[in-house]
Parts: C-alpha cells; sequence; structure tokens
C-alpha cells in the first residue's frame, strides 16, 4: 500500500536522516518536509499525506500545536511524533493532543518503520527507550 | 584513497542524515559511528579516521570533552563540533579543547562538506559567528595588551571532567568507577577533589554547574520552550 508521508523537523540534518530511514520502505513516498509547526500544518491542508512524521521541538509553533490543528484540518491524516523527548509525560500529551503514534529520536532506527506501518493503518503505536509499549 | 570519516552523535536518525549526506561525496567514506563520546574515542584510537565529527551534547563523555580527549592523544587529530549553540562559552571550550571546524546542526547540511572539505586541505572552519568572536579577541588583545577573556573555570583534570558528567547524569561513585574501570575508592577521591576545586557541598551545585558549563545538556519540554527558539534535534 502506497502510503504519502509528510516529514516535519527544523533540522534538515534530521530530515535528512527520516528520509534515508523512510527510503527503505519502497511503497512508501515522502511528499514533503516542513520545518516548523506553521509549514506542516499548511502543507497537511494542502497535501493531504497519509502520515505525518512530526517532532514536537520546534521553532514559531511546537509540534503539539500543530498536531491539534492538523488533527482539526485534516483529520485523515494521522500523526506519529518523532522526538527527542522520552518522557511518559510528554507522551501522553502528544496522544491527548491527537498523536497515534510516539517515536523518541534516538530509537527511530529500530521503531521508525514499524511506527509508520502501525499509524498508516490507523493502529496506535508507543515506544519509549528501554520501556517500550508498542501496540500490536 | 578515501577520507575516512568518524561520525558521533547520540541520536540514530541524526546519524542516518550525516551518513547522507556525507557519503553522498564521492572519495568519502563513513569509517565508523559512535553513539557517544567514550565510543568515538575508543573507535578513533582503533580506526585512525581522517576526520571526526562529533556532537557536543552526548550521554557518557560530551563532546567537548571527546575532542580534548583526542587531540590530547593525537594533535593533529582533525575535529568537527556540531552544535546547537554557538554560545560564546561553547566555542571557546571547543577552540579550547583543539576543535578545527564548529558547525551549528541546525545548518549541518549547508556546512558540513564545507568543513569537511576544509579540513582535508588543513583548513580550518568556523561559523561567521565563531570567525568574529576570534577576531574580536585578536584585536582586543591588540588594543589593549591582554585578553577580555572572562576568567577561566578552576583547573580540572580530563578524569575529572569526565567525573563531573557522569556524576552530573545522576551515576553513583560505583557506576563512575565501572565506567571508567577505576575503583570506587578512586572515583570518590576523584568526585571529593572536584567538590572542594569547586567550592561545592551538594551533587546539586555539581548539577547546576555541569548545565551552565554545557557539560550536560538538559531537555526542555516544547510548550516551555522559547517559540524563537530551535530544537537540540
Amino acid at each position: 500500500m502506497t502510503v504519502r508521508i509528510l516529514v516535519v523537523d527544523d533540522h534538515p540534518v534530521v530530515r535528512h536522516g527520516l528520509r534515508t530511514l523512510l527510503g527503505a520502505h519502497p511503497e512508501w513516498e515522502i511528499i514533503d518536509e516542513a520545518a516548523d509547526g506553521f509549514e506542516a500544518v499548511d502543507k497537511a491542508d494542502r497535501l493531504k499525506p497519509d502520515v505525518v512524521v512530526l517532532d514536537i521541538t520546534m521553532p514559531k509553533m511546537s509540534g503539539l500545536e500543530a498536531c491539534r490543528l492538523i488533527r482539526k484540518s485534516t483529520p485523515e491524516a494521522e500523526i506519529l511524533m518523532v522526538t527527542q523527548h522520552d518522557s511518559p509525560h510528554m507522551m501522553r500529551e502528544a496522544m491527548e493532543a491527537g498523536a497515534r503514534g510516539y517515536v523518541v529520536k534516538s530509537n527511530a532506527s529500530r521503531d521508525l518503520l514499524a511506527a509508520v506501518e502501525a499509524v498508516s493503518q490507523h493502529m496506535p503505536f508507543t515506544a519509549l527507550n528501554q520501556r517500550s509499549a508498542e501496540s500490536d | 584513497m578515501k577520507l575516512r570519516i568518524l561520525i558521533a552523535d547520540d541520536h540514530e536518525v541524526v546519524r542516518r542524515g550525516l551518513c547522507a549526506l556525507l557519503q553522498a561525496r564521492e572519495g568519502w567514506e563513513i569509517c565508523a559511528e559512535a553513539k557517544d563520546g567514550r565510543e568515538a574515542v575508543e573507535k578513533a584510537a582503533q580506526l585512525k579516521p581522517d576526520v571526526v565529527i562529533l556532537d557536543v551534547g552526548m550521554p557518557n563523555l560530551n563532546g567537548l570533552a571527546a575532542t580534548r580527549q583526542l587531540t590530547q592523544h593525537d594533535p593533529h587529530c582533525k575535529v568537527i563540533v556540531l552544535t546547537i549553540t554557538d554560545s560564546d562559552q561553547v566555542i571557546r571550550e571547543a577552540l579550547d579543547a583543539g576543535a578545527r571546524g564548529f558547525v551549528l546542526k541546525s545548518d549541518a547540511a549547508r556546512d558540513l562538506v564545507s568543513a569537511v572539505e576544509a579540513l582535508q586541505r588543513n583548513r580550518m572552519f568556523f561559523t561567521p559567528r565563531v570567525n568574529d568572536m576570534v577576531l574580536a579577541g585578536f584585536l582586543d588583545r591588540g588594543h589593549n595588551g591582554s585578553s577580555s577573556e572572562p576568567p577561566r573555570l578552576p583547573k580540572l583534570t580530563t578524569r575529572e571532567r569526565e567525573v563531573i558528567q557522569l556524576l552530573a547524569e545522576g551515576k553513583s561513585s560505583k557506576e563512575v568507577a565501572c565506567l571508567l574501570n577505576l575503583s570506587t575508592k578512586t572515583a570518590e577521591t576523584h568526585r571529593s577533589n572536584i567538590m572542594r576545586k569547586l567550592g561545592f557541598h551538594s551533587i546539586r551545585d555539581l548539577v547546576v554547574y555541569a548545565v551552565k558549563n554545557n557539560i550536560i545538556q538538559v531537555q526542555v519540554p516544547a510548550p516551555f520552550q522559547n517559540p524563537t527558539e530551535g530544537s537540540a534535534a
């Protein structure tokens, strides 16, 4: 199944890394990138991705705020948070904001593909460092 | 012969981005990756890379301490420091540690290839802000006959810097001893010496010192972060 993905992170080198990891899946397509929350909301609204891979700590508008707005404007897009925050509290906030999945950046190579696979099928996926709580 | 590069960053996704960026360049190869400064120092000793790229904010041994160890071991070691901030203090520490390149993480996609090229030609590469700071320091010395640098921090040994980071990360003396292959008694002696030199009476003082001096970096939750600032990747 083709999955159209929007990658959002304020650091180009991280977007580059996410592209490289996601590129391992032949049927997934990175349709665009965004460097902050505002750009993410705008591009999600225009491009209607299946999955938005969204950083939390970004300038102008945080990923949490962008997540809430994307859920309103583009409810069909599933949101996967990919963040440095290895914290149950932050994970809860992200899920309350409407994210379907949560992956810690330091574990991205282990969790990212499985997480995109899950959320693209509207299944939750959450995994913190050490203690993981993956859904099936 | 290929230029061999070692990359150290605690985030796998950043390493993937750096690898993709650098491997696209013909004649360059990533000879090793490391997820903290200690692993970087070990791998550099084994593999003798031509260029080492070190993130500043890494666990166990941060990039600045790792730079210091690498350049102490081999003064010709070519290190590029990757950082989220070009504050005066980080710049000063990086230069003092012997880094020959200084690149902001937010600009890595634009500047890193140029930085590696510069080091390949035995030159240095700094951000405009570092260049300004170095020039200002030079001119200031020229005019006043003395440096305007702030007072230097108490003289700490390389080992003491390592111990500070580990203690500030919450490790016990026993854990510090285990990580550094020391006896617990020696680790405790380092700890007492550090507290005495810095005039501290509690670990809390030490943690504050480590944060203020970029020995460790703390995560700031997004809702409380200054909206004009970027993330730590």
